[in-house]
């Protein structure tokens, strides 16, 4: 076992561009979650039971079946009826559903936890329900979920080399590509464990920095 | 003392040279031999779809089913067959253990220099699978570079992928796939125009779908064609020479086609090259 710096420069331009795509997947995956996210809170607590129940029905779906099993349905399945999106479309959309509804759990957590008396009280200045909710519910009910989605933020970056097997060239796929063609695991392999340890780590330090800011202010 | 190691050592030459003029005479009866034995024992390894032994011993495989014909031509009423390993074969032939190897052994330079190769018979080349009719008209990795559009499928870190990047398909064209049956679904889909893999496995994927709006480009121009043929041995060359004459008039006949054709092998890739090539000169 021998590690070559030679070769690890070689193969740098091959991995950052395959961290680009790791980047990338990870930031529009997290946006579309957020979103998708707030639509299934938002849903299932909707007083329509019909729709409240089908909402809970779709979100333990999603959260009950692996995310692998997903992205080849999305990816494999769907052409089938007609539906063909680029492999890195459909690895967003599987990573946005799929934490998505983790997302949604943790909205659905911040919003229960404000206390009744507050909805009582836009009640009483008759404030209508959109103001409600900006204005006196999400300030309130979004700062405690910021940590708990940082956390699947950074799980969802660790669960990115899912995406290669719907060919998605990301980090992961590119390390085991040069692997493959230069029969060396060692670098490549060493070097996306540093790569996800140094986003990782980043991401944490941000992680303490919004937590403590959110600690000062309560 | 002296006159009598001399003396022994005439009669060594003596044998010596004796053994150097029979050998040649052997060799011109090589086949009068085996016509006489009735049968010629061929080298086989036992892996398909190169060489097979069925259950109730029946030797096939496409390497066999050839010799057994060019054979037939010859006179030769049959073969019989013994199980080497890989190692053994060309040693084993050398022994007199086996007058031919028929068994996938795949021709390169140092096995020319040790054995009398027949011409190309069973190759392994680079294939593509595409849609019926070849809609885009690809024969190189090079046609799918040219096409803007294009994207082509291959294994990561494999062959096909370093030859199509080589042949100047940009990185973002050339999609890695991770197994066959992805590659299948995706061709069909639409997301690659072109999935490629060597003939052989290709053959095998393409059989299993059994999907009739694809269809099989074999062998990609201007990629390396690896091919085996049945290896004699060295002082043998008379009866290569006449196994050569029969395989051709196959070849041209379309008879060697029929032959290994159902078993996945491109006919047309042994037709593209020639041991002289592939040994790297004359054999």
């Amino acid at each position: 076992m021998e590690w070559d710096w030679t070769f690890v420069r070689d193969i740098m331009p091959l991995l950052l561009d395959g961290l680009r795509l790791t980047l990338v997947a990870t930031v529009l995956g997290a946006a579309l979650a957020a979103v998708v996210g707030l639509v299934f809170a938002v849903l299932r607590r909707s007083p329509i039971k019909a729709v409240s129940l089908s909402t809970a029905a779709v979100v333990e779906f999603i959260r009950g079946t692996p995310l692998l099993v997903q992205l080849y349905f999305i990816f494999f399945v769907l052409p089938d009826v007609g539906i063909s999106l680029p492999a890195m479309t459909c690895g967003v959309i599987g990573l946005g559903l799929h934490y998505g509804t983790y997302a949604a759990e943790v909205y659905r957590g911040g919003i229960d936890n404000v206390a009744k008396g507050q909805w009582e009280a836009a009640k009483a200045v008759n404030l209508t329900k959109r103001q409600t909710w900006v204005h006196v519910i999400l300030p309130q009910a979004i700062p405690p979920m910021i940590p708990a989605l940082a956390n699947y933020l950074v799980a969802m970056f660790k669960e990115t080399p899912l995406l290669s097997a719907i060919t998605v060239l990301e980090l992961m796929n590119q390390a085991k590509s040069i692997a493959n063609s230069n029969y060396r695991y060692i670098e490549p392999m060493t070097l996306v464990g540093v790569f996800f340890l140094i986003m990782s780590l980043i991401s944490v330090a941000f992680l303490r920095v919004l937590e403590n800011r959110f600690k000062e202010r309560t | 003392m002296n006159l009598s190691n001399a003396l022994r050592m005439t009669a060594g030459l003596g044998l010596v040279a004796a053994a150097l003029s029979a050998a040649p005479a052997l060799a011109e009866d090589a086949l009068a031999k085996l016509k006489a034995q009735g049968f010629a024992r061929v080298a086989i390894a036992n892996e398909p779809p190169f060489t097979a032994v069925a259950a109730d011993g029946k030797v096939s495989g496409a390497a066999p089913d050839v010799a057994r014909e060019i054979f037939k031509k010859l006179g030769v009423g049959d073969i019989v067959a013994s199980i080497s390993e890989y190692g053994a074969m060309i040693p084993g032939l050398k022994a007199g253990r086996h007058d031919v190897i028929t068994a996938g052994l795949f021709m390169k330079p140092e096995r020319c220099a040790a054995v009398s190769y027949s011409e190309p018979i069973l190759c392994d080349a680079e294939a593509m699978l595409v849609k019926k009719g070849n809609p885009k008209g690809f024969k190189s990795y090079g046609d799918i570079a040219k096409d803007s559009e294009a994207k082509v499928g291959a294994p990561g870190g494999g062959t096909e992928e370093k030859l199509a990047l080589e042949a100047g398909v940009p990185r973002d064209r050339v999609i890695v796939v991770p197994d066959g049956q992805s590659g299948l679904k995706m061709l069909q889909d639409g997301r690659i125009d072109a999935y490629s893999l060597p003939v052989l496995s290709l053959n095998a994927l393409a059989m299993k779908a059994n999907d009739p709006s694809l269809e099989i480009i074999a062998p990609v121009e201007n990629t390396p064609v690896y091919c085996d043929g049945a290896a004699f041995r060295k002082e043998d060359v008379a009866l290569r020479d006449a196994f050569d004459v029969e395989l051709k008039k196959m070849k041209e006949n379309g008879e060697f086609a029929k032959l290994i054709e159902p078993y996945g092998f491109s006919a047309k890739a042994a037709m593209s090259t020639s041991r002289d090539k592939l040994c790297g000169g004359p054999n």
